[in-house]
């Protein structure tokens, strides 16, 4: 069928759907003297989320909370609605739940859509507006629609730890692939808006392969398009890979105190000219009426002593690395921008032994002294001592958050 | 709420059925039209139905015209040689608004969107092939959006095309990446003009 909207509301729900996030301002040139001072008046400046607002969001029916910089603790029993508070500044942050569901899961029982507001605060004060339900998105920032995502990414940037990032060594490759997509887009003016490209040519040229007869001209109109952008996509994972890989296999070290080698490859799907690839792959396409080859087929291959990380490691192991891409993508994007995104982390302490969490102290101290902010969940207080006298805790229960005592 | 009066909702039925019109809008227009003065609605509906009645395709390159042909197929002092391919009737204005362009245009009514079911049979490409020969076209300018289906239509026309034997050019990249040509101002279109490249 084909899909009958407007071309507004075509972008709206694309940006409710997209699987990668921010375009971020110019990159920090070279350290010199003089932008290191700049770099510190920038720490300055924290950029943070000074409110959330939430209404008919998972089991909130209304929350009105103010943060202030720092390091800020949900304590709870399960299921009374800390992590969703988490969830709720991801999606300012990235406009979709890192829980991996749709926006209809966010909205609470028998409500008709969700709202999520927020204010950050920074060198400029901002106002975040979302709302979502079946038939209508809506975005705001600043008090306007917001009808192009490069208008909107680098406003907020997050980085979350949580149970699901162990898919990121046990699950599919796309899991990883949205790892760099993520960092790149969150890095890399312009590399969102190629991802979309790529993704509409792709979904296009599929459509063309499963019609029941193939336009092999107009197929081809569409195939230029996808290498055209194929390439550019495959060019910046190839440049990000390599500069990603030591801040992990650093960060992994610092937690496992273990030897061994930890390396990230990028395997893209193409070898050789992607036309060419493209034309010899035609003959299978036919069969499976799908395209076959290209970036979103690429796999990022971890690999310890030289084995694949997927199949030859230790449960508490992928944990660690788990971990570590997530410590190097939030270092990545501190040194990137000059300041620490702000940290989720979401009751993964509580499966961590000492060694591990020692691993994340760096990370913390670092958000602390450039002014950042961090928000954890916790069932208990058990952790972290190390941080203890410093932490604004919030008590959760049932959908209700309120200032704990100390 | 009450409901509101039959012959109202009606009017904001049609209104939203309007491009751009969402319900909330189309409702305060349609309240807006019944209480204003009944001579200045029966102007509005009038000029409605001439507008919709005078105005035609133009057979030749489709755009908008009282007369058939329009008034730049029907104008000697054209460069015939020249011929500007765009998406929509609208795009004309546009280029015309730069002034850079002297050649004619040929409006396509769209663009390839496997993903909406518009296929090459849906757009006036044959009535393009066949405009070729008899007026003796040199060169034709592809001026679609820089979208991927506008770019995927360029690579699919620029094959098309070939065995006819003339210059095929597209417009330079001065257009903002992904979007129309209503967006663009007329000094970037008529740059974009100057700078188009051959396909
Ligand atoms: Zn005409």
């Amino acid at each position: 069928m084909p899909v009958q909207a407007g071309p507004g509301k075509v972008e709206n729900r694309r940006i409710f759907f997209l699987s990668a996030v921010f375009e971020a301002p110019a990159r920090k040139t070279a350290a010199s003297g003089k932008s290191s001072v700049r770099a510190k008046v920038r720490h300055c400046r924290w950029v943070h989320l000074a409110q959330l607002r939430l209404r008919d969001f998972r089991n909130y029916r209304q929350a009105d909370l103010a943060f202030v910089p720092g390091a800020h603790v949900f304590l709870g029993h399960n299921a009374q609605g800390k992590t969703n508070l988490l969830e709720a500044i991801y999606l300012l942050a990235t406009l979709r739940s890192f829980r991996g569901v749709g926006g209809a899961q966010m909205i609470r029982h028998e409500a008709k859509g969700y709202f999520v507001g927020g204010t950050v605060m920074g060198p400029s004060t901002h106002e975040i507006k979302a709302y979502w339900a079946p038939r209508e998105r809506r975005l705001q920032l600043d008090g306007r629609a917001i009808r192009k995502l490069a208008d909107y990414f680098g406003v907020l940037r997050a980085v979350v730890f949580c149970t699901e990032d162990l898919l990121l060594i046990k699950g599919a490759a796309r899991g990883r692939r949205r790892f760099l997509d993520l960092l790149l887009a969150q890095t890399q003016p312009g590399y969102l808006t190629l991802l979309l490209r790529y993704t509409q040519a792709l979904k296009s040229r599929n459509a063309l392969l499963k019609s029941p007869r193939v336009d092999e001209a107009q197929l081809d109109g569409f195939s230029q398009e996808l290498v055209t952008v194929g390439d550019a996509l495959m060019a910046a994972r190839q440049m990000i890979v390599p500069r990603i890989s030591p801040l992990v296999r650093l960060a992994f070290r610092r937690i496992a105190h273990e030897t061994d080698e930890l390396k990230l490859e990028y395997a893209p799907s193409v070898k050789g000219d992607f036309a060419v690839a493209l034309g010899n792959a035609r003959a299978r396409e036919r069969a499976v009426r799908t395209t076959l080859i290209g970036p979103h087929r690429d796999e990022l291959t971890l690999l310890v002593n030289e084995q694949s990380a997927t199949l030859y490691t230790s449960e508490g192991q992928k944990r660690t690395l788990a971990l570590a891409l997530k410590l190097a993508q939030a270092e990545y994007l501190s040194g990137i921008h000059g300041s620490p995104p702000i940290l989720l982390i979401d009751d993964v302490m509580g499966e961590l032994d000492a060694r591990r969490r020692a691993g994340f102290l760096p990370l913390l101290q670092h958000s602390r002294r450039a002014g950042g902010q961090v928000f954890m969940t916790c069932t208990e207080e058990n952790w972290p001592a190390e941080l203890g006298a410093e932490l604004h805790r919030w008590r959760v229960d049932a959908g209700t958050v309120s200032p704990a005592p100390k | 709420m009450t409901q509101l009066p039959a012959p109202i909702a009606l009017l904001t039925a049609a209104l939203s059925r309007l491009p751009g019109i969402g319900p909330r809008s189309a409702e305060r227009l349609a309240l807006h039209v019944v209480q204003l003065d009944p001579t200045q609605v029966r102007t509005l509906a009038e000029a409605l139905i001439q507008a919709r009645e005078r105005i035609v395709r133009c057979e030749r390159c489709g755009a908008l015209t009282e007369s058939q042909p329009c008034p730049i197929c029907g104008d000697d002092r054209r460069d015939a040689t020249l011929l500007c391919v765009v998406e929509r009737a609208l795009d004309i204005l546009s280029l015309e608004k730069s002034g850079t362009f002297k050649g004619r245009y040929h409006v396509l009514g769209g663009k390839l969107s496997p993903l909406n079911g518009v296929g090459p049979d849906d757009l006036r490409i044959a009535a393009l092939e066949a405009r070729l020969q008899p007026e003796g076209v040199q060169e034709v300018i592809l001026a679609l959006g820089s979208d991927v289906e506008g770019d995927a239509t360029s690579h699919y026309l620029a094959k098309r095309l070939a065995p006819a034997g003339v210059r095929m050019t597209r417009l330079a990249q001065g257009l903002p990446a992904g979007s129309g040509l209503e967006f663009a101002d007329e000094l970037t279109l008529s740059r974009a003009l100057e700078g188009r490249r051959a396909l």
